[in-house]
């Protein structure tokens, strides 16, 4: 086997003999990314009309469907009302902290089985019984960390009570999202990106950060565009205009 | 283990892809569709050109500094519980994988498309070891049903009709099923939601991986490459070193070219960034996390001839518009990875041996270095790829023969201009309508597939010479 030692010497003594390189750089990076986040939150508070107005059109364009509510309690008559017109009967969501709500009362009298993922999660067996719950549910609510108004992306970092299979093995997907999310490009997204790996430990960073650009999809057969062939067939983004509770997004 | 021995001859491979009408059919609407919807995506992107620029530039900063960058890497996945492997070739790197999917004791395993593992021929050695892969891509997975190898990097069943698939569902299910692909991905979706669920091992490839965060980026639209990263115990992926980007602002810069030049979307339904083993307190995510760094040729190439095929994104955009990949489609090039680039890649691969047929299966337009997101220039490095394996005397002594005595020619200007009048007189026999179709004797291997255009009756150098005559 190939130690590591052995393996980097090969590539240093393969570099040695490289002749007439031209001079590139790769792309500059904010020296204080958490800083430079902060200074693009405040400029883009002004713009986040242009900004949402850009995201619903691209977002409609990948096949999502979007949705605008004044507060966050009016959010679970929307979820009512997406599950009634899908006949879905169960609701898998992330945990109230991390959501920003709490849409089980809300939900309470309408019959709809309402699941919501704990922050802490026991051991073992049950762990296993948390994650067929969301296997088997009809709709998955999340919150999303960012939404990217040039491609119509949502971003979803993993943490404790925020499953990532919530936005993936349920056959609708609704994440729930407010302007302080917004930004208008890849390029902003990325300072975003460096600001959340800046100095934190690990556990701080998520297992698995997801863009999420419209249903899952394929056109491996004859290219004809199917949806939902793994992910969700549906995706929902609901834009809550007073916004959600701040620990929604930290 | 180099690729299996290929015994047809590239000729015979082509001629019989040429004469597949459905083949044809099918490779003309996907490459078409695929060059209008990327012409599109740039086209509504005016930045996207000095994107283009941008992603090259990086790509070659990270080469300049690739062992940095890779130690970064290492350093990095390690610290958030991961291991790291080194496959120096594709025995190696098969042996960590199985190595790894004993010690996990998996009867099966989940897989998201990924020409890696395509590439060390990872499927044949699970089976062997009594591990079952399971492509689960759509097109992997018909591909996979019908004992395979994929046509096209990103849509590897390009070249299957949706009543090939349904009879491969239906003898697989062992039921009717309807030729329609809305049906079709309907069963394969539930077929394959039971094996991730089921899965111990979930192996992907990589299409970048982060070394200041030790981050594994995956681009996908099925969200195969979701569960299989979060649902499994073990997740294995397998990248070449070259994959590598120094941060996460060089990769926006990636993700912002290759989708768009891919398919034509703005970006993938899902980017993946997969950050290590499972956290303390999170639900999903694999109990361990495993990195294969695959050296099988490419090592050799930072100071070699093809460095530059090192920065290929594996889009695919070089394909679709490629005159001889349209008309041959991937399987006929006989190797993993087929089109212009893939040239290149099975050169670096196994060696500019390898190529001795397939370096000249270009027409050397330029249309894949004009296509390709980091601006590869593909054609200079096949010439260049011609004649380092000239030496092995591919063409027939004829064609050698005659080229020999036009290159002599062509250095001697007065000869030159004798052979005009020349030409005219000897070609009057075989000029039809314009052209020269057929020729006699072993010249006929030349107009046997295509024509010769005929001397004109005033060449270039006669009327210039006229033109000047008159000027006086």
């Amino acid at each position: 086997m190939t130690t590591r030692g052995e393996f980097l010497a090969r590539i240093r003594g393969e570099m040695a003999k490289t002749r007439g390189l031209f001079p590139a750089s790769p792309a500059e990076r904010p020296a204080r990314p958490r800083e430079r986040l902060e200074v693009l939150r405040r400029e883009l508070v002004e713009r986040w009309p242009q900004s949402l107005a850009r995201f619903r059109a691209e977002f409609e364009r990948v096949a999502g469907v979007f949705h605008r509510v004044p507060t966050a309690a009016d959010v679970p008559a929307v979820l009512e009302r997406i599950c009634r017109e899908r006949g879905a009967r169960s609701v898998v969501t992330w945990a109230p902290p991390t959501l920003g709500i709490d849409v089980e009362p809300g939900l309470a009298a309408t019959g709809i089985a309402v699941h919501t993922m704990p922050i802490r999660v026991p051991p073992g067996e049950e762990r296993r019984r948390l994650r067929d719950i969301i296997a088997r549910a009809d709709v998955g609510v999340t919150g999303a960390e960012l939404a990217i108004a040039e491609t119509g992306t949502l971003v979803l970092r993993s943490a404790p009570g925020r499953p990532r299979s919530t936005s993936l093995l349920p056959a609708c997907h609704v994440a729930l999202f407010d302007r302080d999310v917004l930004v208008e490009t890849l390029e902003q997204a990325g300072i975003a990106l460096e600001a959340w790996h800046d100095g934190a430990g690990p556990d701080g960073e998520g297992g698995a950060i997801n863009f999420i650009t419209g249903p899952s999809r394929t056109a491996d057969i004859e290219l004809t565009l199917t949806r939902g062939v793994h992910g969700p067939k549906e995706v929902h983004a609901v834009f809550v205009e007073a916004g959600l509770p701040a620990a929604a997004h930290e | 283990m180099s690729e299996p021995l290929i015994t047809t001859p590239l000729r015979d491979r082509a001629q019989r892809a040429l004469g597949d009408r459905f083949l044809h059919e099918a490779l003309d609407i996907a490459t078409t569709k695929f060059i209008g919807l990327r012409r599109e995506a740039f086209g509504d992107f005016p930045q996207g050109e000095r994107l283009r620029d941008r992603a090259r530039a990086i790509k070659e900063a990270t080469l300049q500094h690739l062992d940095e960058h890779l130690e970064r890497l290492i350093d990095n996945v390690e610290r958030r519980g991961g291991h790291v492997h080194f496959a120096a070739t594709a025995d190696e790197a098969r042996d960590i994988v199985l190595d790894i999917a004993r010690r996990t004791g998996a009867r099966m395993a989940v897989k998201s498309k990924s020409m890696a593992t395509e590439e060390i021929h990872l499927n044949d050695a699970l089976a062997a070891a009594g591990v079952t892969p399971v492509e689960t891509d759509l097109g992997e997975y018909i591909i996979q049903l019908a004992h395979e190898r994929p046509s096209h990097i990103i849509a590897p069943a390009i070249h299957k009709t949706k009543g090939q698939v349904a009879e491969l569902f239906a003898r697989e299910l062992k039921r009717e099923v309807a030729a329609d692909p809305e049906v079709l991905t309907r069963i394969a979706r539930a077929e394959l939601r039971e094996k991730f669920l089921q899965a111990d091992l979930g192996i992907t490839g990589a299409n970048f991986a982060v070394a200041e965060t030790g981050t594994i980026v995956l681009v996908t639209n099925e969200g195969n490459g979701r569960m299989v990263t979060s649902l499994p115990r073990v997740h294995v992926a397998v990248m070449g070193v070259e994959k590598v980007v120094p941060s996460m602002t060089d990769l926006m810069v990636f993700l912002s070219v290759l989708a768009k030049s891919a398919t034509g979307q703005k970006l993938s339904v899902y980017t993946t960034l997969v950050q290590g083993p499972r956290r303390a307190d999170e639900l999903e995510g694999p109990e361990e996390f495993h990195l294969v760094l695959l050296d099988n040729g490419r090592i050799a190439q930072i100071g070699g001839s093809l460095r530059e095929a090192l920065s290929c994104l594996r889009c695919g955009a070089c394909l679709n518009v490629c005159p001889v990949y349209r008309q041959i489609g991937g399987h006929a090039y006989g190797y993993t990875y087929p089109g212009p680039i893939g040239i290149l890649l099975t050169a670096m691969l196994n060696g500019p041996r390898s190529v001795v047929e397939l370096s000249h299966a270009s027409s050397l337009c330029g249309a894949c270095a004009d296509a390709c997101p980091v601006r590869i220039d593909i054609p200079r490095m096949l010439i260049e790829l011609r004649k380092e394996v000239d030496t092995e005397k591919l063409a027939p002594w004829s064609e050698r023969v005659i080229f020999k005595a036009f290159a002599w020619l062509l250095r001697r200007p007065a000869l030159y201009r004798l052979g005009a009048p020349l030409g005219r007189l000897l070609q009057r026999p075989f000029v039809r309508g314009g052209r020269i179709r057929s020729l006699p004797l072993f010249f006929g291997r030349w107009t046997r597939t295509r024509d010769l255009p005929r001397v004109a009756s005033q060449t270039f150098q006669e009327r210039w010479a006229a033109l000047e005559r008159e000027a006086r």
